[in-house]
């Protein structure tokens, strides 16, 4: 006999997904899109508190502490450091600042221009890992700086243009200080001077920072501080605070967010519910013929919810796939030339994303339910259902 | 083999009892041809799906093989239907997106046996239209299809339910011809309105108002 093509299993849930692409496609397309809508949203809302991070990364190497009210209190603020640190201390180091800006996504933020000694440059810089330095290290006291990649990145600086200069309003000095050095470094850093800070800046505080020996114990010497000098007239900068209040300050946003996503999922369930609603009314004639012919209703409902799980899995997943690719080219095109953050692989936008498939499953699977409740096959047989 | 135990079979409409059957009793035997015969609303197809447990008395009972229908589960009925029974029903209900050999194919819980099926399509004529869709059929050749399935794995029962209604007589009769080949298989129940598509049935039951009329054994065909 000649060989026969056909199904091993003609009742298979995928056969009718196959050979019903026209219906199959709709399907899985609005759960794509939904996918893909949830995830662009969330990745990119999450590209700020992560951008903040990124941006600020530097301070979690070092505990900042300045003076309130009386610029001269300083060293003794070092010296209770010293003396109370629960850690070891490697270094302590004297600086002065600026401030400056950078460009997000969302605006200018404020960034710190750290006026430091040469030396503590050098142990600054290794300290945020650099290794590299293309060009050299400021001259004291000369209008120079040198900052990291990111930030070059994302103001368009290079070797030779002004850092900060009278003309820039955002990044403000009084002499335009000059890029001499361009450190290779994920880190943002700008750097230039202690000589030339106390020279051309306001206000004279000195700013006290402090390096645990060991890097992991940075931490606990920073809540340390917090601790320790609360009440005081000293205010602490450290990078678990700004962690702390950058995720405060986004809590309400991400409850909103909950309220759009929300809403989101409850239209596409709706219109998935209405789609799958229709789908299977132009199918009463397959569900009737097959339980008339002695398929149990039990088999019929386990391939029709089969067939739903399969179109949503399917559906999420091919949309996790493009929203990842998706993003991958918004950080290749959009982020990475300014340096801002962005997570292509976003597991909290994709955790975002599961109410939509879940609530369609659910809705698929009641559907299925109440449809099969009371289906007699007869009525179809008959052609009264039909 | 089966049996209907004044066998009632009550419809509700709009409040008001309406039997489709009242009290039917009829047997039929292993091999046998037994064509139900009416006018239309008589009760022919209530009786048929009642005696192949698509639906359940009212009153009364239904015996396969002296087991009860009624007492059955939902399941246990739908099983027995798909390992025991073959159905035609007056349309030529096949699923649009599957070819003809996997439309013969689905009537078999399980991996459905292939070779059988091309066979038995290849006797009904439709050798040649194994990968077709149904749409790519006449329609005789899509009842000729349902006849197949029908066939599959040799029921014991086959339950036509004016099988020929929607075909031309030629194809009415040629279809007809193929479900009496079963006989030697199995027994053949067969609902119809038109007298001459019963030419080779063993006994003719008469139903009117839902009520066979007469004696059963003495509308037995000599």
């Amino acid at each position: 006999m000649k060989p026969v093509r056909a199904l091993r299993r003609p009742l298979a849930p995928y056969t009718y997904l196959l050979r019903n692409a026209a219906k199959t496609v709709p399907l899985v397309s609005v759960i794509v899109l939904a996918v893909l809508l949830i995830t662009g949203i969330v990745a990119l809302l999450n590209s700020i508190p992560l951008s903040i991070k990124t941006i600020y990364l530097y301070s979690r190497e070092s505990l900042g502490i300045t003076p309130r009210g009386d610029p001269n209190l300083t060293p003794e603020l070092i010296d209770q450091v010293r003396e109370g640190s629960p850690v070891p201390i490697e270094r302590v180091m004297t600086c002065r600042a600026s401030s400056g800006t950078v460009r997000s996504i969302v605006g200018k933020w404020p960034f710190v221009v750290l006026g430091l000694t040469q030396d503590d440059i050098r142990y600054y810089l290794r300290r945020q890992g650099v290794t590299q330095i293309e060009g050299r290290l400021p001259i004291a006291g000369a209008p120079e700086g040198i900052i990291s990649e990111p930030v070059a990145k994302n103001l368009g600086l290079q070797l030779g243009s002004a850092m900060v200069g009278p003309a820039n309003a955002d990044n403000y000095s009084p002499k335009p200080v000059k890029v001499v050095g361009i450190a290779h470094s994920d880190r943002w850093i700008m750097l230039d001077t202690i000589e030339y800070q106390r020279k051309n800046h306001f206000p004279p505080v000195d700013i006290a920072m402090v390096f645990a020996e060991n890097l992991h114990d940075q931490e606990l010497l920073d809540r340390w501080a917090e601790k320790h000098f609360k009440g005081q007239r000293a205010q602490v900068f450290a990078y678990h605070i700004l962690e702390k209040d950058t995720n405060e300050n986004f809590a309400t946003l991400y409850k909103i967010l909950n309220v759009v996503i929300g809403t989101l999922v409850l239209v596409i369930t709706l219109m998935m519910g209405l789609l799958i609603n229709i789908y299977q009314s132009q199918r009463l004639v397959e569900f009737g013929l097959l339980q008339a012919i002695g398929h149990t209703k039990r088999q019929l409902i386990q391939r029709v919810v089969s067939e739903s799980i399969m179109v949503v899995v399917l559906g999420w997943l091919l949309g996790i796939f493009i929203a990842y690719l998706l993003l991958l080219l918004v950080k290749a095109r959009l982020m990475e030339p300014n340096a801002w953050a962005l997570n292509a692989f976003d597991a909290k936008a994709f955790a975002y994303t599961l109410p939509a498939p879940l609530a369609i499953l659910g809705v698929a699977i009641l559907t299925v339910f109440l449809r099969f409740r009371k289906f007699d096959p007869v009525g179809v047989v008959e052609r009264r259902l039909v | 083999m089966i049996e209907a135990r004044d066998a009632s079979l009550v419809y509700s409409d709009h409040g008001r009892d309406v039997f489709a059957c009242r009290d039917v009793s009829v047997k039929i035997g292993d091999g046998e041809f037994v064509g139900i015969l009416g006018p239309s609303g008589s009760g022919k197809s209530s009786l048929l799906y009642l005696l192949s447990g698509l639906k359940t008395p009212t009153q009364g009972d239904i015996l396969y093989r002296e087991r009860s229908l009624p007492r059955m589960s939902d399941e246990e009925r739908s099983r027995l239907r798909l390992k025991e029974f073959g159905f035609v029903f007056q349309q030529a209900f096949l699923l649009g997106y599957l070819t003809v050999l996997e439309n013969v194919m689905v009537a078999f819980e399980g991996t459905p046996p292939r070779d059988e099926a091309v066979s038995l399509l290849e006797t009904l004529g439709l050798g040649d239209k194994l990968q077709r869709k149904p749409h790519e059929l006449s329609g005789g050749e899509r009842q000729r299809v349902c006849v197949a399935r029908s066939l599959l794995g040799g029921p014991s029962v086959i339950f036509a339910d004016e099988p020929t209604a929607a075909l031309d007589h030629k194809n009415g009769e040629a279809v007809v011809d193929l479900l009496n080949h079963h006989r030697g298989k199995g027994s053949l129940v067969m609902v119809t309105h038109d007298e001459t598509m019963l030419r080779e049935a063993d006994r003719i039951v008469r139903l009117v108002d839902g009520v066979v009329e007469g004696d059963v054994e003495a509308l037995t065909r000599s």
